[in-house]
Order: structure tokens, then C-alpha cells, then sequence
């Protein structure tokens, strides 16, 4: 199994697409710890708070939103990762020598699984760097708390599970929709367009509102890291409900992708 | 040394729908020697040679190696070797890299995929990514990788498409090496019989998923004998008699000896005062036999002469 990980770590580290994807992640970070530093320090905003849909937030939201800021961006990075990870594999025929090599073929998708959480950590780490370095500074500069409470830090750790959730959705799409570019489109346009409009659809009813939009991955993805609330009618699951919906949205792509590969022919 | 482990395939079946890529196919691979596993393209070898590495599932039949299905090796890579396609590279990471990635799932050294690098001749392409490498170094890219773990038996699926006539030499003499130094049981499949008639001891051939002919090479190639052309057939054919070499009048005016000594033949004819006008010998011949053997078989083209295949199932 550590074999397996190493060979999947490997494999990201040797192709161009993992320092392309670091950079894109630190400014990302970087970037958006700015502009939501600066955003949401402004007065008009603190002072009209409330009303309109425009985000409000306790200090304490205020400087999670800041960190994790470039966390819309990154989530969808990770899920870029999941899909490439084994896009690739199907696209460039190497998934014969990945089941050559590891013939128990659940061994190397769970390989493949961890390789990711880690990959997705590392990147969330690097994202953080950027953003807490950055959004510290505007913070301050600002004359805001930069770290107001020590739930900041357990936002932080959890906006690394976030990332490697969406890895793991990434995975399971990139297996369902094996072709990788469609899978791409397909899961970026989902998560960007079609669920936050679903999610607008949804909330008009409030069964939809109270008990369906709170579960929906990008809404699950807000509540985990406790960000601003774009609307203060949302209906929010604490950290951990919401990390438990995020997390099975991605069992729900992933088991079955890796079933299926599994017991796939490959040829 | 290592010892070669012992290949075997019995009542093998695919079928993809109604079509049945392999059929009911037995046959064995032995330990220590090099088999030529060969057939029209569609034949069915690609398949086989996947369903043996564990890659596809068999509708029934089993495939094993020493006994055991490929899936059920501990460390797989260091009891079989495969080079199943030349294409199996990211374009992206170097020739070197893609072995680090396997050598990492078996704990081998960097080392001995440098090692590899030189053995197989592509050390100065190593560290280019794979997508400018020509179809040769993707062939002898994946041969090391299929040498990585020092196997005991190495499958290789047409491992002499895309190489150059030297290439073709190069590898001949390679997998002689494999063979006769380290003692490897090699399975090496071709739709081409001149790619691999001058490497291989035994020979397998399919066609249409089924099997055609199984046995050594000197068994197909036995009583091919030696063609011979001169001015006077019947002086010449009474001098071999001398010799003890039994001759039969071929339709075209030539005379078939009996033996494979060209040399013998060539001999007679000198000191008997006739001029050779053809010598070849036909043994070299399993050309015409694997031709035969093969015809009308290829079912992907869709026509099918010979009866043996219903309907079109190529589409599959």
C-alpha cells in the first residue's frame, strides 16, 4: 500500500501539471485573501451588513472567508487533480502498466485515494501560506482582528479536508466520464453554474431551502470553513454535518468510479 | 540465473456480445524457451496476452504462470514482464520517470532503471518527455519496463512493430540473450512471420480467437528440403542420388532435394560441371504455410471465405 502511494505520488511529480497547479493554488490564495480582505473590511459593507445579499459575518467569519478566500478557486484545482489523475491513466493507456504493476486493482485505487488527500493537503497547505500571509497583513492593515478566535485554526484544517474531498468527487467523475475533457466541463460546470443555480431553484421552497440546499457540495463546502453568508435566510449545517455531506458526495462519485474500475476489462 | 516459470493457457474464451474474441484456446508456453505466438491482426493474441497479465476478464478458461493467475503474484513485476503496447506512455514525463513510477510500486532502485536505460540502448533519451520519442524508443522504452523486476517470463506484444531493420536486429539478439543467457521463458506474439521465424523455438498459431497449429519450430519447418535450378535436372538429380539425397522434379522445371544442406546440394552441382541457377531452401518457407494456415481468417476485414465465421462480427 505505501508502494502504491509513492508510485501515485510519482506519478503526479513528474509531469508539468503539479507546479502549474501549485501556482495557480498559492495565488489563488494569495489573491483572493486580498480582495476579500479589502471587500470585506470596507464600511459601507460593515455598516449596511445585513440586507441586499451582500455577505455578512462576524469578525470570526469575516477572517475565514479572508483565508480561505482562494478555497472557490482551489476546490475546483482539486477536482481538477481527481479527474487528471485518472483521465490521464484512460487518455494515455497507462492504467495497463499502473494494474501491471499493483494487479489488485481496489489496492491501487485506494492508493490512488490517499495519494490524493495528501497531494490535496499539500496544495491546501501551500494555498494557506498565501492566504493567511496576505489576509493577516490586509487585516490588519485594515484595522480588523487578523485572528479573532482559535476557530480560525480549525477552519484552516478543515478547509485542507474540503480539498481533498473535491479531489476525491474529481476521481469518482473523472471514472464515470471517462473522457477527461468532458469530465472537466462537466464537473467545473456543475459546481460553478448549474448548482448554484439549482441551489437559487432549490431555496425558493422551504423544504428545498431547509433541508436540501444546505447539503449541496458547494453549500457543504461554505459551511465546513464557516465563511460569510451570502444571504441570512441560508440555512447552514454546522462544521462537522456539513463535512459528513461534502464527505458523501465523495463516496458517492468515488465508490462507485472505483467499483467500476475494478472490475472494468482493460484494454 | 534465472529460471524460466512455465505459461499456461487452457480452454481460454472471450467474448465481447456475440463476439467471441478468443475461442476454447489451449496451449502452453515452456520455461526457458522463446515462443513466437502468431496470427493475422484481430487474431485474438492481443486479448489473450491481456487476459493472461489479468488486464481482461475471461468468459471462461483460465490463464496462469507457474500455477498461478497473474492477480494472485505478490510482487508481479518481478515474476512476469510485459510490454503490452507502445503507446502506454504519458507524453508528458520522461522514458525515466515512467520506469521510477513502476520501480516505486516494487521497491527497485533507480539504480537498476538506469541500468535498463543502458541495456536497452536509450539512455541519452531518458530524461526527454516520452512525447518525442519515436516508435523504436517507445518499443525499447517499454522493454526495460518490462525487464524492470528481473521476471521470470516476459510477454511481449509485437514488440517489432515500428522498429527500423536495425532495431529488428537488435532486438533478435536481445531476446536471444534473455533466452539462452538468463534462462527467461519469453512469449513474444507478431502478426508477422519474418519478424520473429529467425528467434523463436516453438511456434503458436491462431487465428479467428482459435488455435491452428502448436510445436517447435524445426517441427514446422521439417521436410521443407532444398529447391534447387541448373540446366540438366535429371544429371542432377542422379548426381544427389549418389549422395544419397532423395530428389523430387518441383512443377516449374526445379528440383526438390530432400535436405536442408544447401552447402551439400551446392557441391554436388559443382563437381557434376552444372551451373546452379536458383538455390534456396525451403524451409524458410513457413512464410507459404503461415499464409495458408491464416488464410481467409481475418475476420476484421469482413469477408469470410473460408466459412469459418458467421455474420459481422468484426463490427464488435
Amino acid at each position: 500500500m505505501r508502494a502504491a502511494v509513492r508510485a501515485e505520488l510519482l506519478k503526479l511529480f513528474t509531469t508539468r501539471l503539479w507546479w502549474g497547479m501549485a501556482i495557480a493554488v498559492f495565488v489563488a490564495g494569495a489573491g483572493f485573501a486580498l480582495l476579500f480582505g479589502i471587500l470585506l473590511t470596507s464600511d459601507t459593507l460593515a455598516e449596511q451588513a445585513g440586507p441586499g445579499g451582500i455577505p455578512t459575518g462576524d469578525s470570526v467569519q469575516i477572517a475565514n472567508s479572508v483565508y480561505t478566500g482562494g478555497l472557490s478557486v482551489g476546490y475546483l484545482l482539486m477536482l481538477t487533480i481527481g479527474v487528471m489523475q485518472i483521465g490521464m491513466e484512460y487518455r494515455h493507456k497507462t492504467i495497463t502498466s499502473t494494474f501491471l504493476a499493483i494487479p489488485r486493482r481496489a489496492r491501487a485505487m485506494v492508493g490512488k485515494v490517499v495519494a490524493l488527500l495528501v497531494v490535496a493537503a499539500g496544495y491546501g497547505l501551500l494555498s494557506l501560506v498565501g492566504s493567511v500571509s496576505v489576509g493577516a497583513i490586509v487585516l490588519r492593515l485594515r484595522g480588523a482582528e487578523a485572528f479573532p478566535s482559535t476557530e480560525i485554526v480549525r477552519t484552516l484544517a478543515l478547509s485542507l479536508l474540503v480539498l481533498g474531498l473535491w479531489a476525491l468527487i474529481g476521481l469518482g467523475l473523472g471514472i464515470l466520464i471517462p473522457n477527461q475533457v468532458a469530465a472537466l466541463l462537466i464537473g467545473i460546470g456543475t459546481a460553478w453554474i448549474v448548482e448554484p443555480l439549482l441551489g437559487l431553484a432549490i431555496k425558493a421552497t422551504d423544504v428545498g431551502r431547509e433541508h436540501i440546499a444546505p447539503y449541496l457540495p458547494t453549500e457543504a463546502t461554505n459551511a465546513i470553513i464557516n465563511a460569510v453568508q451570502s444571504s441570512p435566510d441560508d440555512v447552514r449545517l454546522s462544521w462537522w454535518a456539513a463535512a459528513f455531506a461534502l464527505g458523501g458526495w465523495a463516496a458517492l462519485l468515488a465508490v462507485p468510479g472505483i467499483w467500476r474500475t475494478v472490475r472494468q476489462d482493460v484494454s | 540465473m534465472t529460471t524460466g516459470a512455465r505459461v499456461e493457457i487452457a480452454g481460454l474464451t472471450k467474448r465481447f456480445g456475440a463476439f467471441v474474441a478468443v475461442d476454447d484456446l489451449t496451449f502452453t508456453v515452456e520455461p526457458g524457451r522463446i515462443t513466437g505466438f502468431l496470427g493475422p491482426n484481430g487474431a485474438g493474441k492481443t486479448t489473450t496476452l491481456r487476459m493472461l497479465l489479468g488486464l481482461i476478464h475471461p468468459t471462461s478458461g483460465t490463464a496462469t504462470i507457474d500455477g498461478a493467475a497473474y492477480a494472485a503474484l505478490a510482487s508481479p513485476l518481478r515474476v512476469v514482464g510485459a510490454a503490452l503496447e507502445a503507446t502506454d506512455f504519458h507524453p508528458g514525463r520522461s522514458g525515466r520517470d515512467h520506469l521510477r513510477v513502476l520501480a516505486a510500486t516494487h521497491d527497485v532502485p533507480d539504480s537498476r532503471v538506469d541500468e535498463l536505460l543502458q541495456l536497452t540502448g536509450i539512455p541519452a533519451f531518458a530524461r526527454r518527455r516520452a512525447g518525442a520519442y519515436s516508435m523504436g524508443m517507445r518499443q525499447r522504452l517499454a522493454l526495460a519496463a518490462a525487464l524492470l523486476g528481473d521476471p521470470q517470463v516476459l510477454i511481449l506484444d509485437e514488440p517489432a512493430n515500428g522498429l527500423d531493420p536495425e532495431g529488428i536486429r537488435w532486438l533478435r539478439g536481445f531476446l536471444r540473450y534473455l533466452s539462452a543467457e538468463q534462462g527467461k521463458t519469453i512469449l513474444v506474439s507478431s502478426h508477422l512471420l519474418q519478424e520473429v521465424e529467425q528467434t523463436v523455438d516453438d511456434v503458436v498459431i491462431i487465428a479467428n480467437g482459435k488455435l491452428v497449429k502448436q510445436g517447435t519450430m524445426a517441427q514446422m519447418q521439417g521436410g521443407g528440403g532444398t529447391l534447387v535450378r541448373t540446366s540438366d535436372v535429371d544429371r542432377l538429380a542422379a548426381a544427389l542420388g549418389e549422395r544419397g539425397i532423395d530428389t523430387v522434379p518441383d512443377d516449374h522445371g526445379g528440383l526438390l532435394a530432400q535436405t536442408d544442406d544447401l552447402r551439400a546440394v551446392g557441391e554436388v552441382a559443382y563437381a557434376a560441371g552444372l551451373p546452379v541457377w536458383e538455390l534456396t531452401s525451403k524451409a524458410a518457407d513457413l512464410e507459404a504455410f503461415f499464409l495458408d494456415v491464416t488464410a481467409g481468417g481475418n475476420r476484421n476485414l469482413g469477408g469470410t471465405p473460408g466459412g469459418r465465421v458467421t455474420g459481422q462480427e468484426g463490427a464488435a
